[in-house]
């Protein structure tokens, strides 16, 4: 059965269709990789899924229910998770802190948080950090936090939005690391926003691609990267049709 | 049973914390037997019922940064309801503080479902007009005094009467509010470390963010808010019993209402211990101010001038007031 199952969703901004009409699903245990040019859609696509945003029309069925009309928090709680491109973390909570504030989805006993807080800090290796202030990490610690904090609130599906932009090849093997545990021990399943390539094309079993709004390709990476239409949407027309002979 | 041990658990502070608080708190214990003036015990009883409105201003306005300008209404609402009851029908302190406090959270849902859909500055507006809306009813409304308020005449009682809270020794007034500054810090210290504490902080932080982690972010708001009310309605009542006279700009007043938040901003909203500390600079400063300068002809109101210089400074320096100083200072030095 898939665990999420996208029916021709659109979102419209006014006069913009920032998605038109896509529909995809992800199965139990999957981990799926969404790429496409900036603009594409990507974000736009988490946040409805995730009830940021209302969609303008289509379904959005998660686990076997109808989540499209539900508040954020709602689908939270039903096991879907995600973290954010950019993590204001101007508050005086410390990395242990933030990760209980998504435990305690699940519970209502701070000894519980903490304990929970304490395990998944250890599964993603950053127990070093617990006692530091999320703000004055390095941005790639940062992003490893907040995949713990939306870890702790036990997901069955985790959406995780460009963990890897902006790091250097060191720190996007350690979160390399981190995805993988997370699937494949953790079992959760993984939907994954990304530019950089190398992190995509690695860990995903699936890539769909976005362009303008519009789902131009889905299935395996290595189909995915010598689709004509991505590399259109990549590099433009012009580059496809000057190198017609490679991609024959 | 977690709850309160969690209440009485202080020990994420450092040794030196506890050991300031522990001898302030015993200071506090022992002041009134030792002799004072009459003006002395006035500011320590104001003291400390200004820390009791921060404290609870402090779980919205701080822990959850809902920055809230109508405090005073709730004060209003606790000190009419106690006022009321007490001249009429001769109802004890004991039983109309609580449902002073009943009548309060329930205008705190009325109030904090709408206001709660707004952000921002928009929402420290909207608790100005509320506030000010209800101190205009009350001023009209004949049943509460109207404008001329109300005023409890303590003749009928016999002194010390500890059920209607009349007293003639403002030093039993000083340990009824001590208790409730204590029983204030325990709650707050409870609250912080519990699930709607951590919440309220992570909202305070990034609202969606805090959403997609199954927060009910209007939902959290509106419990803190109705928390906050409880407290101020609560030296609201006593206030009634205390002054014995309140009339609406008094105790619903804007003044007031900024009083609240600005102690608790200059203390270091979000953490413990400021209010505690807002009120123990800003109190005595305004008591003195008044004794001193008030009197003057033509410099009146010259502690509104000084609430206006300490709010530039605070949001110029350190947004998160003294107590953010002291914690950024132990930041570096960890460093």
């Amino acid at each position: 059965m898939s665990l999420l199952e996208v029916q021709h969703l659109t979102k419209n901004f006014g006069g913009l269709s920032a998605n038109q009409e896509i529909s995809f699903s992800v199965q139990k245990g999957e981990l799926v990789g969404l790429i496409g040019p900036n603009g594409a859609g990507k974000t736009t696509l988490f946040n409805c899924i995730s009830g940021l945003y209302p969609v303008s029309s289509g379904k959005v069925i998660f686990d076997g229910k109808d989540i499209t009309l539900l508040k954020a928090h709602e689908i939270a709680r039903h096991g879907l998770a995600r973290t954010f491109q950019i993590y204001a973390a101007s508050g005086d909570l410390n990395v242990q802190e933030n990760v209980m504030v998504g435990c305690f989805m699940r519970t209502r006993s701070t000894a519980e948080a903490k304990n929970r807080a304490r395990d998944i800090l250890k599964e993603l290796n950053l127990s070093d950090l617990s006692n530091a202030q999320v703000s004055e990490l390095p941005v790639a610690a940062q992003k490893r936090v907040t995949m713990a904090t939306a870890l702790g609130s036990g997901p069955k599906l985790l959406l995780l939005d460009e963990v890897a932009a902006g790091l250097n090849p060191n720190e996007i093997e350690e979160i390399m690391i981190n995805i993988r545990h997370i699937h494949n021990d953790l079992g959760v399943t993984v939907m994954l926003i990304e530019h950089v390539m190398e992190l995509v094309m690695n860990v995903s079993d699936r890539v769909m691609v976005l362009d303008y709004g519009q789902k131009i390709a889905d299935g395996n990476p290595k189909h995915v990267a010598k689709d004509p239409e991505v590399i259109k949407a990549y590099l433009g027309e012009r580059f496809v049709k000057e190198h017609k002979a490679e991609f024959a | 049973m977690e709850t309160l041990k969690s209440a009485f658990d202080f020990s994420d502070f450092p040794r030196l914390d506890i050991s300031i608080a522990g001898s302030i708190a015993v200071f506090l214990l022992v002041f009134p037997l030792f002799p004072h003036s009459a003006f002395a015990m006035a500011t320590m009883i104001q003291f400390l019922m200004f820390s009791v409105y921060g404290m609870g201003w402090n779980t919205i306005g701080g822990y959850g940064g809902q920055v809230d300008l109508g405090k005073a209404q709730y004060v209003g609402i606790g000190a009419y309801t106690t006022a009321v009851l007490l001249i009429r029908w001769d109802i004890p302190f004991w039983f109309s503080m609580p449902l002073g406090v009943c009548f309060a959270m329930a205008w705190s849902f009325i109030i904090g479902y709408p206001l709660f859909r707004l952000k921002g500055h928009y929402f420290a507006i909207a608790t100005i007009a509320t506030s000010l809306v209800l101190m205009d009813l009350f001023s009209v409304w004949e049943f509460v005094g109207a404008a001329r308020g109300l005023e409890i005449s303590p003749i009928k009682y016999h002194y010390p009467d500890f059920l209607h809270l009349i007293f003639k020794k403002d030093i039993y007034y000083y340990y009824v509010i001590l208790g409730f500054f204590f029983a204030g810090i325990l709650y707050v210290n409870g609250f912080r470390k519990s699930r709607l504490g951590f919440q309220l902080r992570s909202i305070r932080d990034n609202e969606d963010m805090a959403s997609s982690l199954g927060i009910n972010v209007h939902w959290a708001k509106i419990k803190t808010y109705a928390i906050a009310t409880a407290f101020v309605s609560v030296v609201g009542s006593f206030h009634a019993c205390y002054i014995k006279n309140i009339e609406p700009q008094d105790t619903m007043g804007l003044d007031l209402s900024i009083l609240i938040a600005l102690m608790a901003m200059l203390g270091g909203a979000g953490s413990l211990w400021g209010p505690i500390i807002g009120a123990a600079v800003l109190i005595p400063l305004k008591s003195y101010l008044k004794a001193w300068l008030g009197a003057a002809a033509g410099l009146a109101g010259i502690d509104l001038v000084i609430y206006a210089v300490i709010i530039m400074l605070i949001s110029a320096l350190e947004p998160r007031g003294i107590w953010g100083i002291v914690e950024k200072r132990r930041r570096r030095k960890r460093r």
